[in-house]
């Protein structure tokens, strides 16, 4: 059998505050097969965007080891952690986080210039751009590719952010609560679109949300309270 | 290897914040100064440098005891492989009195021994041998000068100085005036003198002064002035007696080395005079040719090693030549002979460099001011950056491009204009002249037909890149903070 494309084990996560330890997780175990949809449901405050930081090498673990493909990540440099995060997974956030400065092609673009130099992004310029575009026309933008995110809907600008996510080509995709921002009728696009581009890539998705409806899609659901696992 | 993401983002942040100009005309304008009255400066302390040189020789050999003879001292100095040839040198205070007529009356310029000012006709009164000298400095190009030197300084037409053309070299050694200068010169002054100018022969010494000496006393060759010395005896029961020697000169001319402390208080004349002036009977053979300095030419394209080696030979062969337990004497070279003067130039340059840098350092701080807004206003960009799989070190990296593009658009920008501004100076005084009426550089205050400009390559790369460096060094704590960031706190930032 295949090492899960994400796993986690025993993962605890404290905050200091006040001169006081805060725990927001607890002992946390999870796998994540190849192209496997998991959502992780649960209240406000119960760790779920933790664990997601954690997940993405963006926040490291008091303690307990996240490993990808079978390999543990923690003991990684800082750079190699960053390849890593930049190569084995892609973050869709509630707020689409988009550069304002940079149209919608070239926050897309921005994932091919993480890890390659200069001259080696110079080098593949042409095929970055193509790739950029693709995707981007794949995600219905492709007349919008010119555009800030100031000029685009909620909804354009989730897309973008989708676009950026898989134009790396990641293991996983870690999408916190991304309809969270969206009315009802783009947040069901949203949703069909990440889903279609999950089948057709096969990548794996980890999914925090709010939405009970939205999370008995996924293949699997994993409830936490209080930096649990309860399900 | 710096992340293909850093230098794009930098330029699109810099590009989207016009801000930054603030940042680039802060350095273009501090290298801009730099470059400019660094420029100015600097061609005004060459000018000022080569005209001290003009006025000195090689090397002088000084702090001779008193009595000290020169011939001795010429064979030895003169022996010397490095040597071209020497001249004796006098050096006295004196008092000058010029008889002037004015509305048919005679009349003496007033003498104030208190103030010892020029106007008082105070003078350093240098005796030289005016058949040595010119082979050993350039005193007649100094004579060659003073016209000029008075036409632009004063805007009057003065008379040309004929001291050094007489062929007879008993003449030309007194520095004598033409016969009829002085015979006229005589009837101006009401002095006795024959009815025919073919009956006179020229009977005084004649001296060069200063041109700057021309408002105070504006002569004309030939018109008689008194010299006047005093000196200190020694009397038989212990006391001391002041001395004083008064004796007539005529005026040979005006001359200009450009040094203006040299021409104001400088009067050359004859040596063998200025000795007759100080008690010495030039007739009695056992006078000593007394000195109290040489000047000395070295031979051309000597290194600065060779002329120390010089000096060094020179010095211990005039000492071994000096009575026994004579305080030891100096050769000093055209440098050390303005050593003061030439010091207090530098401390200025050294100065006024250091006030130019703390513009370039005001430049700097506008830089990390800006650049350290940026990255807070970035906090969430970092954080994205991050997430996207962006180093720390990446992430640094663009504030630091942002700082090292604004430096060196405005070294580039300052590099250039500077280097315009300088090259077109003179231009854009004379236009800023005619179009306003404003003198950016009142050239007369400095007796200069144009500003003296000199900039150095060396000078522009070093300011350059000191800009670029400085740009760089403030963009690094910028830069840190942003690579050290939290990237969660970076995405949760409002």
């Amino acid at each position: 059998m295949n090492a899960p494309a994400l796993s986690a084990s025993n993962i605890h996560k404290h905050y200091r505050l006040g001169g006081r330890d805060i725990p927001v997780l607890r002992g946390v175990d999870l796998e994540v097969q190849p192209a496997e949809i998991v959502a992780l449901l649960g209240a406000s405050g119960a760790g779920k965007s933790t664990l997601l930081h954690v997940l993405g090498l963006l926040d490291p673990p008091t303690e307990g080891e996240v490993r990808y493909d079978g390999r543990p990540v923690q003991s990684l440099s800082i750079r190699e952690r960053a390849r890593l995060r930049h190569s084995h997974t892609g973050f869709v956030f509630q707020f689409y986080h988009l550069i304002p400065e940079l149209t919608a092609l070239q926050n897309v673009l921005l994932a091919r210039m993480m890890n390659t130099s200069v001259l080696g992004f110079w080098r593949q310029r042409r095929q970055a751009r193509d790739a950029a575009t693709a995707i981007l026309d794949r995600v219905g933008l492709g007349d919008r590719l010119h555009h800030r995110p100031t000029q685009l809907s909620g909804g354009e600008r989730q897309r973008v952010a989708i676009a950026r996510a898989m134009l790396a080509a990641p293991r996983v995709i870690l999408a916190d609560e991304p309809t969270g921002n969206l009315d009802s009728t783009t947040a069901d696009e949203v949703i069909e679109l990440m889903f279609e581009l999950q089948r057709e890539r096969r990548i794996a998705f980890v999914l925090v949300t709010h939405n009970e409806d939205l999370a008995t899609r996924a293949d699997r659901i994993i409830r936490l309270r209080d930096g649990v696992v309860i399900d | 290897m710096i992340d293909a993401f850093g230098p794009f983002l930098a330029l699109r942040y810099l590009w989207r914040r016009p801000i930054m100009l603030l940042g680039i005309l802060g350095v273009t304008f501090a290298v801009w100064a730099l470059l400019v009255v660094d420029g100015v400066f600097t061609g005004f302390v060459s000018e000022i440098r080569s005209d001290v040189r003009r006025s000195t020789a090689d090397i002088l050999v000084t702090d001779l005891p008193h009595e000290t003879a020169y011939e001795p001292l010429r064979e030895v100095i003169e022996s010397d492989p490095a040597v071209t040839l020497s001249a004796p040198r006098l050096r006295h205070h004196g008092l000058m009195r010029a008889r002037l007529q004015r509305d048919g009356g005679l009349m003496t310029s007033p003498v104030n021994f208190e103030g010892m000012t020029m106007d008082s006709g105070y003078a350093l009164l240098l005796g030289i041998d005016p058949l040595r000298e010119p082979e050993v400095t350039e005193l007649e190009a100094w004579i060659e000068r003073a016209p000029a030197a008075i036409r632009h300084g004063y805007h009057v037409d003065p008379p040309g100085s004929t001291a050094l053309d007489e062929s007879d070299p008993e003449r030309r050694g007194y520095l004598r005036v033409p016969d009829r200068a002085e015979w006229e010169a005589r009837g101006r002054a009401g002095l006795q003198r024959p009815a025919d100018v073919d009956d006179y022969r020229s009977q005084w010494p004649g001296f060069l002064a200063g041109w700057r000496r021309l408002p105070s006393m504006p002569l004309r060759p030939g018109d008689p002035v008194d010299l006047i010395t005093a000196r200190f005896r020694l009397e038989p029961d212990g006391s001391s007696r002041i001395l004083t020697r008064r004796m007539p000169f005529a005026f040979a001319g005006y001359f200009a080395t450009g040094h203006r402390l040299f021409d104001q208080g400088t009067i050359l004349l004859p040596i063998e005079t200025l000795r007759t002036l100080l008690g010495h009977d030039i007739t009695d053979e056992a006078s000593l040719d007394i000195i109290t300095d040489v000047a000395v030419r070295l031979r051309e394209g000597l290194s600065t090693t060779e002329i120390h080696a010089c000096k060094q030979r020179l010095l211990e062969a005039v000492q071994a030549l000096l009575p026994p337990g004579s305080p030891p004497c100096t050769v000093i070279d055209w440098q050390e002979q303005n050593s003061v003067f030439l010091r207090a130039i530098d401390q200025e340059h050294s100065m006024m460099q250091l006030v130019l840098l703390v513009v370039m350092l005001v430049a700097g701080f506008v830089i990390y001011a800006m650049l350290h807004l940026m990255v807070i206003q970035k906090v969430k960009d970092v954080g994205i950056l991050a997430a996207v799989g962006g180093s720390p070190r990446g992430i640094g990296s663009i504030f630091l491009i942002c700082g090292l593009v604004v430096g060196g658009i405005g070294a580039l920008l300052g590099a250039l204009s500077g280097w315009l501004s300088v090259h077109y100076l003179n231009d854009i005084n004379d236009w800023v002249y005619a179009t306003w009426k404003l003198s950016l550089f009142p050239r007369h205050l400095f007796d200069l037909p144009i500003i003296p400009v000199r900039l150095e390559t060396d000078w522009i790369i070093q300011v350059a890149s000191g800009a670029l460096l400085l740009a760089l060094v403030v963009a690094m704590l910028p830069a840190r903070k942003a690579a050290r960031m939290d990237p969660v706190n970076a995405l949760s930032y409002e």
